[in-house]
């Protein structure tokens, strides 16, 4: 009993640590405190785009490949092989698109911010920003989240771009089963320009969160090249419960309760 | 320097980054190869080691999986798909589609993804942190085989778990279909009917062998990019970053060749029952 009775304590503890410094970071962008140093926001966003654009748009790809074959192969089971427009639709733009974005960000981004930051403070180059007057927080902390927010908007809508035109090529062009303009119909009938920006909210919550969890495990490792190495692992597992419990409040939240399909009244 | 030798060189630099990454997929496979003929020949001493690594596999992956499991199965194939057969009057058939997706697709994924994220990087630090150390030399030194000793028991491990947290993960799939239709106030029944109606033994199998393909991939990446961590401050966090980003790459590439060649040979599996 009081074994678990510390282990809760601690646990809280540790969250409410968390909270705190990513109170103070998001404080830092919002403020607009962190424009002092814009460009440093700038070449984070810059390595954000040329680093790993491409490896999270390869994920999207795959599992839009993925999709597609899912919705040719159900739309066949049920006999009408043309309303797999339909499945692909709602199972890119609404879920896998933004798994696969939040997924991908996680492994890429996060972990890579996680060894980075823990490489400077073991190395004490964070202790050496503070005593050169510099805020340390708000150098290494805000300006990556200020850049991750820059660039991700459009970063995502590639992404949605690249995960359609996969699972066109898997349903259109490898099963072969529907004509181009059958399918595109119903692909384009279901789904609006509110879905897109409800899956987006998705996508950037992932996000932004995948890049604090990055932040917060980076700017606190202790023990040495050990340490980076376990607070990077450490970090994928919040990433994980983190992305998935965003994923299922963002679903019932926005198509829980009404399903935003062309049929029936 | 003229333009001619400054292309040359950047074609010099291209082509040396290609050869390192066919280099590092070739030493994969051949530490593929020497795991397993190591675990299959005598002595089989990696017992203990074994029972230790699968026991943390399981203390670490355990809640990520029931959150996972449960979000990717309650989110993508119940809302969607509940709201889609709702309107149609057709909710009895959520089962039958849960007994498709979530056997054919999402459970596998999730677990393979969790697995990833949560096992495998812990074994990619773990390993790093040894290298760094250099306890491997010193396992070298004493006559012992790191293959033997560290990489077998991991891989095996991984493989078996892989597999079992994919019953785990149908399992809570299940439950987050059933909490759909209940808040949908349709009866379980129907659910269950058409759920175990469309469910075959072929499915079943071909998910745990993806898993246990998975499991194995994973575990092959995470103790190869573990095992060569580089010195420095940032080498093992640098090895677990890309552990990872190989590993979820690898899951959608296989993912997406399993998938359609079960499909394409096996033609019962897409009639609806």
């Amino acid at each position: 009993m009081r074994a678990v009775g510390t282990w809760g304590g601690e646990w809280l503890d540790s969250f409410g640590h968390a909270a705190k410094f990513i109170g103070r970071v998001m404080w830092g962008v919002y403020s607009g405190r962190v424009g002092k140093y814009f460009g440093e926001a700038l070449r984070q966003a810059a390595i954000l785009i040329t680093g790993s654009t491409l490896i999270v748009l390869g994920l999207v790809f795959i599992l839009g490949l993925e999709c597609g074959i899912e919705g040719g192969y159900g739309a066949k089971a049920v006999g009408a092989t043309s309303a797999a427009g339909a499945f692909t639709a709602l199972c890119d733009l609404r879920e896998v698109i933004p798994y696969a974005f939040g997924y991908m960000m996680a492994a890429k981004v996060g972990t890579g911010i996680v060894a980075e930051l823990g490489s400077m403070r073991i190395s004490d180059e964070i202790d050496a920003l503070e005593v050169m007057g510099l805020d340390s927080v708000l150098y290494l902390g805000g300006t990556r989240l200020l850049g991750t927010w820059l660039v991700l908007p459009f970063i995502y809508a590639i992404a949605v771009v690249v995960g359609i035109f996969a699972s066109y090529i898997a349903v259109v062009v490898q099963l072969g089963q529907v004509s181009a303009g059958g399918y595109l119909q119903l692909f384009w009938m279901f789904q609006t320009p509110l879905d897109f920006l409800f899956s987006a909210i998705k996508g950037m919550c992932m996000s932004t969160f995948v890049v604090l969890v990055g932040i917060y495990q980076g700017y606190f490792v202790t023990g040495g090249p050990v340490g980076v190495g376990r607070a990077t692992a450490k970090s994928m597992v919040a990433n994980i419960i983190g992305i998935h419990a965003i994923g299922l409040v963002g679903t019932q939240l926005f198509w829980g309760t009404n399903p935003r399909t062309p049929i029936g009244g | 320097m003229s333009i001619a030798t400054a292309a040359a060189s950047r074609v010099r630099v291209e082509s040396q980054r290609a050869n390192s990454l066919i280099g590092q997929v070739g030493e994969m496979v051949v530490l593929t190869r020497r795991t397993v003929v190591s675990a299959l020949r005598p002595p089989y001493s990696y017992g203990p080691e074994l029972t230790s690594q699968f026991l943390f596999g399981m203390r670490v992956a355990w809640f990520p999986m029931l959150i996972a499991s449960l979000a990717f199965t309650y989110g993508p194939a119940g809302i969607q798909a509940a709201g889609f057969l709702d309107l149609f009057g057709a909710l009895d058939r959520l089962g039958g589609l849960f007994a498709l997706t979530v056997m054919r697709e999402f459970a596998p994924l999730v677990c393979a993804i969790v697995m990833a994220g949560c096992v495998g990087t812990a074994i990619c630090a773990d390993l790093g942190a040894r290298v760094i150390r250099e306890e491997i030399d010193a396992l070298q030194v004493l006559g012992i085989d790191p293959i033997k000793s560290l990489v077998v028991p991991r891989f095996l491990s991984l493989m078996v778990l892989t597999g079992l947290f994919d019953i785990y993960a149908l399992l809570c799939g299940t439950f987050g279909g059933m909490l759909v239709t209940l808040s949908h106030s349709a009866p379980l029944g129907p659910f269950f009917a058409t759920f175990f109606s469309n469910a075959t033994v072929t499915e079943f199998g071909a998910s745990l062998l993806k898993t246990t393909l998975f499991g194995a991939m994973i575990a092959i990446v995470c103790c190869y990019k573990g095992l060569n961590a580089k010195g420095g401050a940032e080498g093992v966090g640098r090895a677990v970053n890309q552990a990872v980003v190989v590993a979820f790459l690898m899951i959608g590439a296989i993912d997406y060749v399993f998938t359609q060649a079960l499909l394409a040979t096996h033609p019962e599996l897409s009639s609806v029952r």
